[in-house]
């Protein structure tokens, strides 16, 4: 047993609500740099739609994430021959135009314009050319739009829908969508890592936190098509790959990375989990049905002797244990079993956890009049507007089973916290519904305070890092780093560097 | 009794004037051993850009150069040509303005040697001479044949006995190929008509330009290898009567452009076949089959 520990998030999608506050935090934080405008390190996409990059999931074209086709898992970019031959022009890779072109706009001429018959306006221009553009995308060009026939249409994750499920998902009164927050997942088994021919990105011992060297990449880009979720970028500025660091000089000092910091709907939750390295292999390679299931499996148990042992061993402190007993992933990814991965099929063993949305209540109009009624209060998950079927094709690699537990569990504690507060529910059918889903009324109501009434504490329980312990691993002079923080970037961020 | 001159005096006289003559002898003869050791300099180390009362040829004929110039400035010239420009020297400036781009390179003369190319070039001047190398001839009369044995030396098929580059490495030549030889030296096709008969041979033995002479310093041609050479470009002249004789410009056969442009064609192509299956942007697509 090899125990790590992993900085581990959860994002819970019923809370969503799709505002952007994180992206803008995110934005404002790390990426309002020059080469860098297009990055969106954290990202909200519509679902169903294409997301950002378009397309993102639809690994046939950017040809990202692992397979294991004959056994060996092995990335789906090619060989390392293969690579190796396309170094210098990297054929998978998306261009600008999937991500879209940044631009602002020329505020000074409303004030610098020459007099004339019409009003001045503030036209568009690039911000890689400074010329005017005529915009056709943006990152979130999709926002809201549900039912679009060039971007919700075009969704990869339908094809696990029957045409009549399609159509209805498209009927004009049946319309449904819900938000999909997005920034790196941190992954066990990263892609990128495995791509990258510089050895330029590594994953932190410490805490998982996958990072690009800014010194040693070299911009081959081969991370950009090796990561299935397209969260590492190219800076075209200084001719080198960036990615989401996880604000690890926040998580440091013991903060929440902005993007968590600023949620309004405090959808996201932080914590450490610990896991056990020697299975890594073992769980991508599973069949897709099992995927979920083996990534759980090699999540342990914080409260275990013998991996707390192990764990001291591997020289993770006391401390940072206590912490990941309190961490609100392990209780939402491995005790409730209500958080799952993005796209488990990609095999990454990403460290981002989603609990599945209950989706907006039934509701139709009828001659004109909106109608909510139901004959149950709340209508129940099979008959829910987005089937079922697609969101096993977004968190549990087309198993149904994880997904229908993640929302009938919620569905449950519904109606037991409906019981409890107004009284209205018949105590049988709630005793019923916790029982089918093997809840406690105990874990029913320790899943409803950290879901609704979670105080930041509660969100966020970050391990002491104990940075002075990982530079004395890294470097005989243990004065050497005294008085340092951050990047640590000896030179200037430009190209050629 | 006649007035004559006292014995002692008239001995006296005849002495001095013996002296006088013997002294005149020496300084006569010294001036002559100095015209010869000038002429020999003058042929190896400045006859290949410089000619006495034949013309301006890479530099200035310097014919009564003695006269225009001082002897002071002249030492100091040839010592450091380059040195002499910098200082902002008139005569520099507008000598070297003149003969651009070529730069007279600085010549590792003793002040003795240039006095005798000096005291040659007076000699010369007074007589109103040409200066004639002595040396400036070929070993013997061309035969045909000598022709392709230029060629071999040229192009270097054949190597050159004393280890010297071939020819083609920065020159071109008429008729040497499609793709021409280098382009460092001027094209050699009208060299024959830019140099005389002499002044060519003297370059063959000696060729004293700047990038030649480090080239040529210690491997000089042997007199097989400057007959047909000369030959070469003898025929080269007779062949194309008016070749552009502009330095360093070398004539471009239109086939190189067309086969540039055709390689860089195939090269295209064939880069797309390996990377047909390449990306070719996803969004673009989507709106495009969803607005049909």
């Amino acid at each position: 047993m090899d125990v790590r520990l992993q900085i581990a998030m959860v994002f819970h999608l019923d809370k969503c609500i799709g505002c952007h506050t994180c992206s803008i935090a995110c934005k404002n934080v790390w990426t309002d740099r020059k080469g860098a405008e297009y990055m969106w390190w954290n990202n909200v996409e519509t679902k169903p739609g294409t997301g950002y990059p378009t397309a993102w999931e639809d690994q046939s074209k950017y040809k990202g994430g692992w397979e294991t086709n004959g056994g060996e898992p092995q990335l789906k970019m090619g060989r390392r021959s293969l690579r190796v031959l396309n170094i210098f022009h990297n054929p998978d890779m998306p261009r600008m135009d999937d991500y879209y072109e940044p631009w602002t706009y020329k505020y000074e001429d409303l004030f610098n314009a020459p007099e004339g018959a019409d009003q001045p306006t503030a036209r568009p221009i690039s911000m890689v050319t400074n010329k005017p553009i005529d915009i056709k995308a943006g990152p979130n060009w999709d926002d809201d739009l549900s039912g679009s026939p060039v971007y919700a249409a075009n969704d990869p994750n339908l094809e696990a829908l029957t045409p009549e499920q399609r159509e209805e998902l498209f009927d004009i009164e049946r319309l449904v969508f819900f938000y999909l927050p997005r920034i790196c997942n941190h992954c066990l088994n990263a892609c990128c890592v495995a791509a990258c021919p510089s050895g330029a990105i590594y994953k932190r011992g410490e805490d998982g936190i996958v990072l690009i060297n800014q010194e040693r990449c070299r911009g081959w880009r081969m991370c950009v098509t090796a990561c299935p979720y397209k969260k590492t970028f190219y800076n075209w500025s200084t001719g080198k790959s960036e990615k989401c660091i996880l604000c690890f000089p926040r998580l440091e000092t013991g903060q929440a990375p902005a993007c968590f910091h600023s949620c309004v709907g405090r959808i996201r939750y932080l914590g450490g989990l610990l896991y056990d390295a020697d299975r890594i292999v073992e769980a991508m390679s599973v069949p897709d049905d099992q995927l979920v299931d083996a990534q759980r499996e090699m999540i342990l148990d914080p409260f275990d002797p013998e991996v707390r042992a192990a764990a001291l061993r591997n020289g993770i402190d006391e401390r940072t244990l206590e912490a990941c007993e309190r961490s609100p992933v392990y209780k939402y990814v491995k005790e409730w079993k209500l958080a799952l991965p993005l796209h488990a099929e990609f095999r990454t063993l990403p460290m981002l956890f989603y609990v599945p949305p209950l989706l907006p209540v039934m509701a139709k109009t009828d001659a004109g009049v909106y109608d909510s009624s139901n004959e149950e209060l709340f209508s129940p998950i099979e008959k829910a507007r987005l089937p079922m079927e697609y969101l096993a094709r977004l968190f549990s690699a087309g198993n149904i089973d994880p997904v229908r537990l993640a929302l009938k569990k919620q569905y449950a504690i519904r109606l037991f916290k409906r019981m409890e507060t107004v009284g209205d529910m018949d105590p049988l059918v709630v005793k019923q519904a916790l029982a089918e889903v093997g809840c406690s009324e105990a874990e029913a109501e320790q899943i409803y305070r950290l879901t609704s009434l979670p105080t930041v504490d509660d969100r966020y329980v970050i391990p002491p890092m104990h940075r002075e312990e990982a530079m004395q691993m890294l470097n005989d002079d243990v004065l050497a780093d005294k008085g340092e923080a951050g990047f640590g970037f000896r030179e200037a961020p430009v190209r050629g560097a | 009794m006649r007035i004559g001159i006292p014995h002692s005096l008239s001995s006296a006289l005849i002495r001095i004037a013996m002296m006088v003559g013997v002294l005149f002898a020496i300084v006569s003869a010294a001036q002559a051993q100095s015209v010869a050791e000038g002429q020999a300099l003058f042929g190896s180390k400045c006859y290949s850009c410089h000619n006495i009362g034949s013309g301006d040829k890479q530099g200035p004929d310097l014919k009564g150069v003695t006269t225009r110039r001082t002897k002071d400035w002249l030492h100091e010239f040839i010592n450091g040509p380059a040195t002499a420009n910098s200082k902002g020297d008139p005569v520099a400036t507008q000598l070297f303005k003149k003969f651009s781009p070529t730069v007279m390179p600085d010549q590792a003369l003793t002040p003795d040697q240039i006095d005798s190319i000096l005291a040659m070039i007076t000699d010369l001047t007074n007589k109103n001479q040409v200066y004639v190398p002595a040396g400036a001839k070929l070993s013997r009369a061309i035969v045909p044949v000598d022709v392709n044995g230029g060629w071999q030396f040229f192009t270097g098929r054949a190597r050159l006995q004393n280890g010297g580059t071939a020819c083609i490495s920065c020159h071109s030549i008429k008729g040497v190929g499609m793709f021409g030889g280098g382009t460092l030296g001027p094209d050699l096709t009208g060299v024959n008509i830019k140099y005389r008969d002499p002044e060519l041979i003297s370059i063959l033995q000696n060729p004293n330009f700047p990038t030649m002479s480090t080239v040529f310093g210690t491997h000089h041609l042997n007199d097989e290898e400057i007959v047909q050479l000369f030959a070469l470009f003898q025929s080269a002249r007779l062949a194309n009567p008016m070749p552009p004789n502009q330095a360093g410009i070398t004539t471009l056969d239109p086939r190189f452009f067309v086969i540039g442009v055709a390689s860089m064609l195939l090269v295209l192509a064939l880069l797309n076949l390996a990377w047909r299956n390449r990306l070719r942007g996803v969004r673009e697509e989507l709106v495009r089959r969803a607005t049909q």
